[in-house]
């Protein structure tokens, strides 16, 4: 709503992400290792957008996200890059600035986070996790602030009793809810959210797709998220990013990114979904996802690609505008949808 | 509080029985307050009285009512055993629980000392403090020194609750909204460790009485205070089973038992009511 009011400003974009590289650095035993699980990846979201990030299990994007977040503890380490938000016009350097950044969780930035139906501490009831996460954040009297989180709790369809109840005593809908709940109280600019429906049937997983998406709408916040399943990015995501190993490989509106995939590995993730009506067989990729301790040389993805070349060996490609989008491909926009 | 107690009582048959024992155990060393005589005071009445209706539990050789004897005696020993029991529960918890999150060298340090202490024998030690302050030896000094050696095995039960709860979602959580270090281990992890404390507590009292009796039965403690192991030790020094004063050690120890068991009832009782599950199951919420 405010939106609207402010003059427009050059950027519209909330956080950029620029050549960031984060390692876990392990050393055990005099030998070291080095898991290069973000590897040199930019991406800029603009305000307003629910950004999807695609890809297998292990390729880096619950790294990624974390690292986005500011919440890594060693032995994940930034080694290059930088993350920057702008939350309405005050610039925010996520590693260069830790004690900003610790002022503006959850009241600027909240995290959703992994496994987040276990957000709530099983011993102590609902109502005290929002009074530890969200309270200091608001500046709000002890009444003020319960009506605020009973009110929030309305809209997105919750009775406030649950503030009274421990999470064992609620069903893991309500307790994905809760967990969306605390996450949106403080109406933040950006929210992160790392695989938020996977646990859920596909039932409650559509209701809570629509209760993001609606939450999103009304406050006017930007939304970066996780997921592996593809059916939830068609559904809610704006823009989609498809990691592979570690690496940005393309980029782009979501309806673009399914309908003409440039990158061969996203052909492959999107010509692997199921159909109404089409009962051809699924062809797997062959091979398996890289070990990012020792990855291959060139376009990390060149060993289980169809359309390899030599190039594709020796040089690694660079994430370049195509289209509607950004690639990473020399052989982008060849290859075959079905 | 008084809800929780009422529906504790209606609910809990352990905890009825536990506290009604420990409250009238409570009660009557509270009585000696009230005393006739005072407790220290030797050969003010007939000795070698049997149980009647005017010496209830019947006298002592050294001319005292075992009635207000073991009265005071409770009071001192529950003060004692409770002393020592909070002040190794304060060491415990802080050790393990800072042991436990901190992690890395902290819990390295923190746990050399708490095995080092695991490995010193605790009588030997506690006779030596004895022997060195010999007249300023006073309960205080020797509930400090107790407490001093009772720790080590809890604190290493609740650094292991503790580092499970490290690497819980909601400690990630909390770590990322910003809540300090004190925070989370105050209002995140304290109270899913309180019925380890409470259980361990529980133990820790009993090992302290003990400890407290084993002393005076020795000698070991100062001698003129009444306590259940100093009336046992003056039971011993004028020969009373051999005397056939048997009411002179057998009121003590079915008092002290007593006291274990009702103890020991409110312990497990209580730990239902931390753990909300089972106590909303048994109340049918």
């Amino acid at each position: 709503m405010l939106d609207t009011l402010q003059a427009p400003t050059t950027t519209s974009s909330m956080l950029r992400v620029e050549g960031l590289k984060a390692y876990y650095q392990m050393n055990y035993f005099g030998v070291r290792r080095e898991v290069r699980a973000v590897d040199d990846v930019s991406l800029t979201i603009n305000r307003n957008e629910i950004y999807g990030i695609a890809g297998e299990s292990s390729s880096g994007k619950s790294s990624l996200i974390k690292t986005i977040a500011g919440a890594i503890t060693p032995p994940l380490r930034v080694v290059e890059g930088s993350v920057k938000f702008d939350f309405a016009g005050r610039e925010l350097d996520v590693y260069a600035d830790p004690q900003a950044m610790k002022a503006a969780r959850w009241q600027n930035l909240s995290y959703i986070m992994q496994g987040s139906m276990n957000v709530l501490n099983p011993v102590r009831r609902v109502k005290h996790a929002f009074h530890d996460f969200a309270f200091k954040h608001m500046g709000l009297s002890p009444s003020a602030f319960r009506a605020r989180v009973e009110k929030h709790l309305q809209r997105i369809g919750l009775d406030p009793h649950v503030l009274e109840s421990f999470p064992h005593q609620l069903s893991g809908g309500m307790r994905q809810r809760l967990t969306i709940a605390l996450a949106t109280v403080c109406e933040p600019d950006f929210i992160i959210a790392d695989e938020p429906t996977t646990a859920l049937d596909v039932l409650v997983q559509q209701d809570v797709l629509a209760l993001i998406k609606d939450i999103q709408q009304r406050m006017g916040a930007s939304i970066i998220f996780v997921t592996h399943d593809m059916t939830v990015h068609a559904a809610i995501a704006d823009r989609i990013g498809i990691v592979y190993a570690g690496r940005l490989v393309e980029e782009g509106p979501t309806l673009d990114v399914f309908r003409r995939p440039q990158h061969p590995y996203t052909a492959h993730l999107i010509s692997s979904l199921p159909r109404i009506g089409d009962n051809k067989k699924r062809s797997a990729l062959p091979g398996k996802p890289p070990n990012l301790a020792d990855p291959p040389s060139g376009c990390r993805f060149h060993p289980r690609c169809p359309l390899a070349v030599d190039k594709c060996t020796n040089e690694n490609p660079p994430l370049e505008a195509r289209l509607t989008g950004r690639v990473a491909c020399w052989r982008a926009g060849e290859v075959q949808t079905a | 509080m008084f809800k929780i107690l009422r529906d504790m009582l209606r609910y809990n048959i352990e905890f009825a029985i536990g506290f009604v024992l420990t409250l009238s155990i409570f009660l009557f060393a509270l009585a000696h307050f009230w005393a006739p005589l005072p407790d220290t005071a030797i050969y003010l009445l007939p000795p070698d009285m049997p149980p009647s209706a005017q010496y209830w539990f019947g006298t002592t050789s050294r001319g005292q009512d075992v009635l207000w004897q073991m009265s005071s005696a409770i009071w001192n020993t529950m003060l004692f055993g409770l002393t020592v029991t909070v002040l190794s529960r304060l060491l415990a918890v802080a050790v393990g629980m800072l042991s436990g999150y901190l992690g890395g060298r902290w819990d390295q340090a923190l746990m050399t000392l708490n095995d080092t202490m695991i490995a010193l024998p605790n009588i030997p030690i506690l006779l030596l403090v004895y022997f060195v302050m010999r007249d300023s030896m006073s309960w205080p000094v020797l509930a400090a020194t107790a407490a001093l050696l009772g720790w080590n095995y809890d604190a290493r039960l609740i650094r292991s609750v503790t580092l499970s709860l490290r690497n819980r979602e909601f400690t990630r959580h909390a770590v990322f909204a910003g809540m300090s270090v004190p925070q989370i281990l105050v209002r995140q992890h304290l109270p899913y460790v309180m019925p380890v404390i409470f259980f361990t507590a529980m133990n820790n009292l009993i090992w302290a009485i003990g400890l407290e009796v084993t002393l005076s039965v020795l000698g070991f403690s100062d001698i003129n205070r009444p306590t259940i192991g100093g009336m046992i030790y003056w039971a011993n020094q004028h020969q009373a089973i051999i005397a056939g004063i048997w009411w002179w050690i057998a009121f003590p120890i079915i008092a002290v038992v007593l006291l274990f068991l009702g103890l020991f009832l409110l312990a497990i009782s209580v730990n239902e009511y931390i753990d909300p599950r089972s106590r909303l199951s048994r109340m049918g919420a």
